[in-house]
């Protein structure tokens, strides 16, 4: 139980290579907070320092309002899960669990009660004698989630549990750390670069680049309302697709979208944004436009899209239809010489074939519309 | 049926395992053998290889003169025998002590180098490291200086101080290469379980560290015990003279009694022996514990 402050932090190493920049953070006590980002986004460092192993160059760390900078890893009242488990390899299974409370000094009788519990309800009873190298991945993963609960610390912090496990088992362990988080009652931080984990797990996601934070806030948030182009790059399966073009008068007072490829297409945008952006006619942007953003129930053919099928994804539920919309990217999404594809999600009932010509009508209201030079998302302007 | 060539081709390797064997524990052989000869019998053509008869009487010679019991008209004990057990108990104090001393050292600064990140980290490995390209013999003078204006002339404290320089560096490389061998993880799941930064090398870095260690045991005790040119310039009487000075001054007899000899040699054998077999099992267990896969 825990409330964690970042404020104004800073973490610079000695070599001038800085991990991250005017850092700030509140982390509510019993939330399930996702640090999202690619490699080197700075997520690890920002978990680290709560952990106390790296130390803060800059600014205020503060657990329920103390500062912490100076607070040595072993007097924090926090708890962590490794990547590579970090399982003590001389020690069986239950000395590994059995660590932390023998640390701090817990009666004999209190460190086996809460051993033994923490494997009955881990599953892992039967390997309490076993040393780390005799058990499988997804075994030594429960090990090291066990060791950290026995604990029941005030923070639970945790660096990419699951990608070293296979696909079926992450998908199930997913749902034990939902579970563990609901029942432990405790503050959770979660480091990850899979924004399926992120979106699963977290009451509220931080996305991170490059040692800036882009955008905080719910799992919803950060699917629907994207800050900037990052943001929504990042999160969703098959990527968002972009289209580059810019603002034009739509002669009715507003804007509209205008594509700047060969054969130019226009898309009407919702109307906040097509009445507030009236006088940006010119402005170039590019627009965000989800697989899933479909509406077969548009009839009036102002938003849509149309083009050659390229090529057809066929993905057990649904299907993703990859459309030739004439576009010829720059540099953004390394397209290949050919045209981008901008892939549309299709019921499967629906046949389709390479060659054919489609116009999918789209839904206005959530298409994104981001600034080409700064990259935000146009709404963000409006809020 | 084994083709006749395979069998050439062992047979062949099995000569020469033999022939290496001979030229490796020959000369050993022939010290355990000539140990318990008399002194006519060593020299006699053809060599026994056997000893006949057995005679513990160059033995009991090494303990007579040790304790000055050694009859007067004693025959073929060289003239300096009563230093050999002073010096037998020097070599133990500096080995045993530099063994300590140099794990102290080493250990806290090898795990420094290896899982603290600070500055100038690389240069104090490599300047470390430096410091044995200078060969022995160019460092006596400095060192004899050094050890004079200490006062420590002729005083096991200066073979201590100065075996220490020698062996520090290579251990640190040794424990620091090893060390950097363990993961990161280790030492911050270490640290958030409790420890501080001398726990996590107490409890969790050491016990891994073992045959490393051990490695490290091995190396220093050999190194001190084998020393030769620092002990001979900094030491001069029985208070501080180690064993290869003492054995070494037995040749310098206007005889030379090669039984005397050669039981000398075997006493001085025996402590490195006696280490190595103590510590083979944990070197072969340390390397079967289970390691950490990823």
């Amino acid at each position: 139980m825990a409330q964690i402050e970042f404020h104004e932090v800073a973490k610079r190493y000695a070599n001038g290579h800085v991990a991250l920049e005017n850092l700030n953070l509140q982390i509510r006590d019993r939330e399930f907070l996702v640090l999202l980002g690619p490699s080197g986004c700075g997520k690890s460092t920002t978990l680290n320092m709560i952990a106390g192993l790296e130390e803060v160059t800059e600014g205020s760390l503060r657990f329920d309002g103390v500062e912490v900078n100076a607070v040595p890893a072993h007097r924090r009242d926090v708890a962590m899960v490794f990547q590579s488990y970090a399982l003590y390899p001389h020690k069986n299974v239950y000395e590994n669990i059995a660590f932390g409370l023998r640390m701090r000094r817990h009666p004999a009788a209190e460190i086996d009660a809460r051993v033994r519990a923490a494997a009955r309800s881990l599953e892992i009873e039967h390997l309490l004698e076993r040393r780390p190298a005799q058990l499988s991945g997804g075994q030594r993963q429960r090990v090291a989630l066990g060791r950290a609960m026995v604990r029941q610390p005030s923070v639970f912090l945790m660096d990419e549990p699951l990608s070293n496990l296979d696909a079926a088992l992450r998908v199930s362990m997913r749902a034990s750390i939902k579970a563990l988080h609901q029942s432990m009652h405790t503050t959770f931080v979660y480091v990850t670069h899979d924004q399926a984990e992120a979106l699963t797990l977290a009451d509220r996601i931080v996305v991170m680049r490059e040692g800036v934070v882009q955008q905080l806030g719910s799992p919803d948030d950060i699917y629907e309302r994207p800050a900037n182009r990052f943001v929504a790059s990042f999160l969703g399966s098959p990527p968002i697709n972009f289209v580059d073009g810019e603002l034009e008068a739509d002669g009715a007072g507003g804007v509209r979208f205008r594509s700047a490829g060969a054969s130019a297409f226009t898309l009407a945008v919702d109307d906040d944004v097509r009445t507030q952006f009236a006088s940006r006619a010119g402005q170039r942007v590019s627009v965000g436009i989800r697989a899933e953003d479909v509406d077969e129930h548009a009839g009036d053919g102002r938003c849509t899209i149309s083009g050659e099928i390229r090529s057809l994804l066929p993905v057990g539920s649904d299907q993703f239809v990859g459309i030739d919309v004439g576009e010829r990217p720059g540099t953004q999404m390394g397209a290949g010489p050919g045209a981008q594809p901008v892939f549309f999600r299709a019921g499967k009932e629906r046949r389709f074939a390479v060659g054919e010509r489609v116009s999918i009508p789209l839904n206005r209201h959530r298409l994104h519309l981001f600034d080409q030079t700064t990259g935000t998302n146009l709404r963000t302007a409006l809020s | 049926m084994m083709s006749s060539s395979l069998f050439a081709r062992r047979m062949a390797l099995l000569a020469a395992s033999v022939l290496l064997l001979a030229y490796v524990l020959g000369p050993v052989a022939w010290l355990l053998s000539s140990a318990l000869q008399r002194e006519a019998d060593i020299t006699s053509i053809p060599p026994h290889w056997i000893p006949h008869p057995p005679t513990l009487a160059s033995f009991r010679a090494i303990v007579q003169a040790g304790l000055g019991t050694l009859p007067a008209d004693a025959a073929f004990v060289p003239s300096t025998a009563q230093y050999l057990l002073p010096a037998l108990r020097n070599s133990l104090v500096v080995a045993c002590a530099v063994v300590v001393l140099n794990l102290a050292v080493s250990v806290p600064a090898a795990y420094a180098m290896a899982k603290i990140r600070y500055v100038g980290r690389n240069l104090s490995v490599y300047f470390m490291l430096a410091t044995r390209v200078i060969p022995d013999i160019a460092l006596v003078v400095p060192f004899f200086l050094f050890v004079r204006k200490l006062g420590l002339l002729d005083n096991v404290g200066a073979l201590i101080i100065t075996y220490l320089a020698v062996t520090v560096p290579f251990s640190v490389f040794m424990l620091l290469s090893y060390f950097e061998g363990l993961p990161d993880e280790l030492d911050k799941a270490a640290r958030v379980d409790g420890c501080s930064r001398f726990g996590a090398l107490v409890r969790v870095f050491l016990p891994l560290a073992l045959p490393a260690l051990v490695a490290v045991i091995l190396f220093t005790f050999l190194t001190s015990w084998n020393e030769f040119l620092f002990a001979l310039m900094f030491t001069q009487t029985a208070a501080s003279q180690t064993v290869p000075i003492v054995v070494a001054s037995f040749t310098s007899d206007f005889t030379t009694s090669f039984s005397f000899i050669n039981a000398a040699g075997v006493v001085a054998i025996v402590p490195p022996v006696a280490i190595a077999v103590l510590f083979e099992r944990y070197i072969v267990s340390g390397l079967t514990a289970g390691a950490v896969k990823g």
